[in-house]
């Protein structure tokens, strides 16, 4: 109590300081006065009494002091007066002060923009509860030679799980669908999720208005329900608070609406699912899955995605080996010719973050470099300084400031960079997020809810700290070690300059070497990016393409007969030359993988090929060139089994033989073969950077949906418009896809590529700059100190390129031993990028080349400049420096 | 002979002569703790400010400003019951203290 009072009246004194102090200063006024007066009672003089009063009182100033100590907290006094001193020389040499801020900053807020990314799509926990428990249910063949994600459970397998399984909380079962919503005005395509009843519970997630979807609304009968997006009820209904009596146009059926999500929930996203639908990044609305007896009692063909929640306490493993054993019970159900059904059971949160991880970890270790690069610039700019103030510092050491006050002031002034720099770098964080969604690569989940939460400024301020304690750390030292008579004594500040100088120089080689790691990782990087620009994909980049389903309201010959109306009036645009249609386009996220036997070939189980259907003008569509044979006809009837294979599919299975003439079979009809009549160029499907599967052509006479090409001669804009204009006219509710060029499609592919090499580009130069204005700002600080001895040598006759040489040859030492040690630590960094390069190898010469002629060139250039300086001193006025 | 003042002493001394002799101020005190001493106390007065901004501090005592029998303008300090309260306990350790360094020193000889 009595010490929480002393302190609360020493606190009010640190704030009410100058209202104590005049109280004080009156005070003593008044007991001098009453001293003298008493004085001059006993006889004395005025001017007797007045000094014998001071002796009295025994030195005003030494009172005050005491009274200061005792009624205040003397370090928060001092901490202020440090500060208010620190301000004041900061804000005298500006030019110090704002490289110093600056470099900081940059430093600080690449590495508070690349934390706010990684906390938005790593740490932040995901809305659906604890989602450590949920997981994703596979059950893999090991006979397909594809990756495990692909196979979800088929139904009937999935209802044995649920009913067999112990270690679930919740599971549910959904598949996804595209659908034309009619809204007012237009249709759109919207991506739904078909899910069952245990969803929303399994999720966690219950609708912000309204019910979730239930067992119930999952009997046939009761399906036609629909539980809609916070963004669809703000976009087509307006926010309407009766939106739950009104209904929803779904390929032109109506679903009562019964419930709206909050936001943020719009699972599945385009980054869940591995093999799900990724045209639309967020599903909008969910239905009943509402299954068929035959569909929940199909073992082979119908198959959804599983999530599970697990029982609290029960590992994936132990999820695993339960579900392992129910599936060599359910293996023997399934068809004997495809058998060896396993199972597999993945953590939900890393299939939804695991393929960005590495990414970002990666981004986060090169902010960080650029953050060392700055610390270390800011020290050196510190311990120039601090040579230079050697003299002031010495001064203040003989007038009574104990050491550690000294350093302390160090500290006092390195904080106050630090954090003035974690402010700016916060804005300039601030403004890189505004900018980063225009640069969304698509792959990144939720990378635009990346925002600056007091979990990111904890981090920032975090930073600031490390960065200015690792900055001040080399000036406080050497201020500590400051010998007060050497300073005095030396006319200048030699002696404490030499031992700064070889601090200065190793972090000039540490920050060298660190930019050949950051240089040699971006250049990797842009060359794969060139190398994969320059892959020829198969087709042309300028074929105009689109998606168009129609609705299944329309019998299928109304469909052939629209996409026919659709063809020939595509075709008498003008400037259009040719137009063709495929079931699955290259790039766009859509696959069909069948298994087939090749006619006098060693056929294997389960090898499948990529199957297309497409119209005889499809090839010259998109420019796939024949290699062999011929092209489908306008003759060739659907049905007569003529087949186009790719290079790639003869070079596999018709190896030394003449594919023309061939026989391949068909997955559902094995008796039935079908005789290649052409070969065309390898397609790059999946990825540009993937190289060709095999591929077998069907023609599609009876074209009845799909992904449609036009080939022209005009520019992709106004062919849109003109698209679109058919479209609309043939008809109104018809919701097409976005009509894109292979060549946008190219580039969305490459934009995770594009994405990561200029972001580590982008830090590569940073860094390099950073390093330079080190570099220089060395140079500039050696050279004045070395003024006099230039003056000396040059009036003893040295010739200005000596001088130069002198200076320049120090640089290029420092310079050169920070690219063999950073050749050195790059040999073995660079195996943190080695999955993300394309082409080359991770110790490319050329690279390693570029990056070494870069950084010797511009850090020479960098030096060049003080060293001219020096060159160009005037021996006289050199002598008298200092 | 002339005395240090004892670690921690002054305080008391202080109260003691505000609860006899009613408001004073630092001369006041100070030429009273003179006095008492009949000179021994080798005292700057300016020592007991410090002592003085501590008690007050603890609420012990509360400084106002007033007028001397002469007119000249002093800070007075009054103590307070919290300071009365004090002063007792204050005083009983000094006397627990006293007592047992004497019986030390008797014990001595």
């Amino acid at each position: 109590m009595m010490r929480l009072r002393r302190t609360v009246a020493k606190l009010r004194n640190l704030l009410a300081n100058k209202h104590a102090e005049e109280d004080l200063a009156r005070e003593i006024v008044s007991h001098l006065t009453l001293l003298a007066d008493d004085f001059e009672r006993s006889g004395m003089s005025a001017e007797e009494a007045r000094l014998a009063a001071l002796r009295a009182l025994g030195g005003v100033e030494q009172a005050k002091q005491a009274h200061r100590d005792e009624r205040s907290f003397l370090w928060i006094e001092q901490a202020l007066q440090d500060l208010r001193y620190g301000l004041r020389t900061l804000s005298k040499s500006p030019g110090f002060t704002i490289t110093a801020v600056l470099t900081l900053a940059v430093g600080i807020g690449a590495c508070t923009a690349i934390f706010s990314l990684v906390n938005a799509v790593l740490i932040r926990s995901l809305p659906y509860g604890d989602s450590s428990r949920l997981v994703y249910l596979y059950t893999p063949n090991l006979q397909f030679k594809l990756p495990a994600e692909v196979f979800g459970p088929t139904y009937a397998d999935f209802y044995d799980l649920k009913r067999e399984s112990h270690c679930f909380q919740e599971i549910t079962a959904f598949d996804q669908s595209i659908f034309s919503l009619a809204s007012p005005g237009a249709a759109e395509r919207i991506s739904a999720a078909r899910v069952d009843g245990d969803f929303f519970r399994t999720f966690q997630s219950s609708p912000e208005l309204g019910r979730e979807i239930t067992p119930d609304d999952n009997q046939l009968g009761h399906e036609k329900v629909a539980v809609i997006s916070h963004a669809l009820w703000q976009s087509i209904f307006g926010s309407a608070a009766d939106v739950l009596r009104r209904s929803l146009l779904l390929d032109g059926r109506s679903y009562e609406i019964i419930g709206v999500m909050p936001q943020g929930f719009e699972y599945p996203h385009n980054t869940d699912l591995a093999y799900g639908e990724s045209q639309y990044k967020t599903t909008q609305v969910w239905i009943p899955l509402a299954l068929t007896p035959q569909q929940m009692a199909d073992r082979e063909n119908a198959r959804g995605n599983a999530v599970a929640r697990l029982k609290p306490g029960v590992s994936i493993a132990q999820a695993q080996a339960e579900m392992a054993t129910i599936m060599v019970r359910l293996d023997k159900l399934h068809d004997p010719q495809v058998r060896g059904w396993g199972a597999l059971i993945e953590n939900f949160v890393d299939t939804a973050v695991g393929h960005v991880r590495s990414l970002l970890w990666l981004l986060l270790g090169a902010v960080s470099i650029v953050l060392l690069i700055a610390c270390s610039n800011a020290a050196n700019l510190l311990l120039a300084r601090a040579a230079g103030r050697v003299r002031e510092l010495g001064v203040r050491v003989a007038l009574g400031a104990g050491r550690s006050r000294i350093v302390r002031q160090v500290i006092t002034e390195v904080l106050l960079i630090g954090l003035v720099a974690g402010a700016i770098g916060v804005s300039f964080a601030y403004f890189f997020l505004r900018i980063l969604p225009l640069f969304n690569p698509g792959n990144i989940p939720r990378l635009n809810e990346a925002s600056l939460d007091l979990r990111v400024l904890l981090f920032t301020i975090a930073v600031s700290l490390f960065t200015s304690a690792l900055t001040g750390a080399f000036p406080a030292l050497a201020v500590s070690r400051l010998n007060l008579t050497d300073v005095l004594a030396s006319t200048g500040s030699r002696s404490v300059a030499g031992a700064h100088n070889r601090v200065q120089s190793a972090l000039i080689v540490v920050e060298s070497a660190l930019v050949v790691v950051l240089l040699a990782s971006a250049g990797l990087l842009v060359r794969s990016y060139l190398n994969v620009e320059s892959v020829n994909a198969g087709f042309s980049q300028s074929t105009v393409t689109l998606n168009i389903g129609l609705d299944p309201r329309d019998s299928q010959p109304q469909a052939v007969q629209f996409f026919q109306n659709l063809f020939a009036r595509l075709q008498a645009l003008p400037g259009v030359e040719t137009v063709g249609a495929v079931s699955n386009l290259p790039l766009s996220n859509s696959d069909d993988l069948r298994m087939f036997a090749v006619d006098g070939y060693p056929n294997q189980k389960g090898q499948l090929a990529e199957m297309r259907w497409a119209t005889p003008n499809y090839f010259s569509a998109m420019r796939i060139p024949l290699i062999a044979g011929r092209m489908f006809t306008a003759e060739e009837k659907s049905g007569v089994h003529a087949v186009i294979i790719n290079q790639s599919f003869a070079t596999k299975y018709f190896a030394g033989r003449n594919p023309i003439g061939g026989r391949i079979s068909r997955q559902d009809d094995p008796a039935q073969w079908s005789t290649v009549v052409g070969v065309i160029g390898d397609v790059r499907h999946n990825s540009v950077e993937e190289p060709a599967e095999p591929q077998i052509y069907h023609p599609d006479m009876e074209f009845g949906g799909g992904y449609i090409a036009v080939r022209s001669s005009l520019p992709a804009k106004p062919l849109a418009a003109s698209i679109r204009a058919v479209l609309h006219s043939l008809d109104p509710n018809l919701a097409a896809g976005a009509i894109r060029t292979m060549g946008d499609l190219e580039s969305e592919a490459s934009a995770p590529r594009r994405f990561q090499t200029s972001l580590l580009a982008l830090f590569a130069a940073i860094a390099l700059s950073l390093a330079l204005v080190g570099l220089y700002g060395l140079m500039v600080y050696s050279v004045s100190r070395r003024t006099r001895e230039v003056g000396i040598r040059m009036a003893l006759g040295a010739q200005r390129g000596d001088v130069l040489w002198l200076v320049l040859k120090k640089a290029a030492f420092l310079l050169a031993i920070g690219l063999a040690s950073g050749l050195v630590a790059s040999w073995f960094a660079t195996r943190a990028i080695q999955a993300l390069l394309f082409g080359i190898g991770r110790h490319d010469p050329i690279t390693i080349l570029s990056v070494c002629a870069l950084l010797a060139v511009s850090g020479l250039l960098a030096a060049m400049i003080p060293t001219r300086r020096a060159a160009s001193i005037d021996p006289m006025q050199a002598l008298r420096t200092e | 002979m002339s005395l240090q003042i004892l670690q921690g002493t002054l305080d008391l001394m202080i109260l003691r002569t505000l609860a006899t002799m009613g408001a004073q101020h630092a001369y006041g005190i100070a030429s009273r703790l003179q006095q008492v001493s009949d000179d021994t106390l080798n005292l700057n007065q300016g020592t007991i400010y410090p002592a003085l901004v501590r008690i007050e501090q603890r609420g012990w005592t509360r400084g106002s400003w007033g007028k001397t029998e002469n007119g000249r303008e002093a800070k007075y300090y009054a103590i307070t019951k919290a300071g009365l309260k004090a002063l007792d306990e204050e005083t009983e350790r000094w006397r627990q203290m006293s007592g047992v360094v004497e019986k030390l020193l008797a014990e001595e000889q």
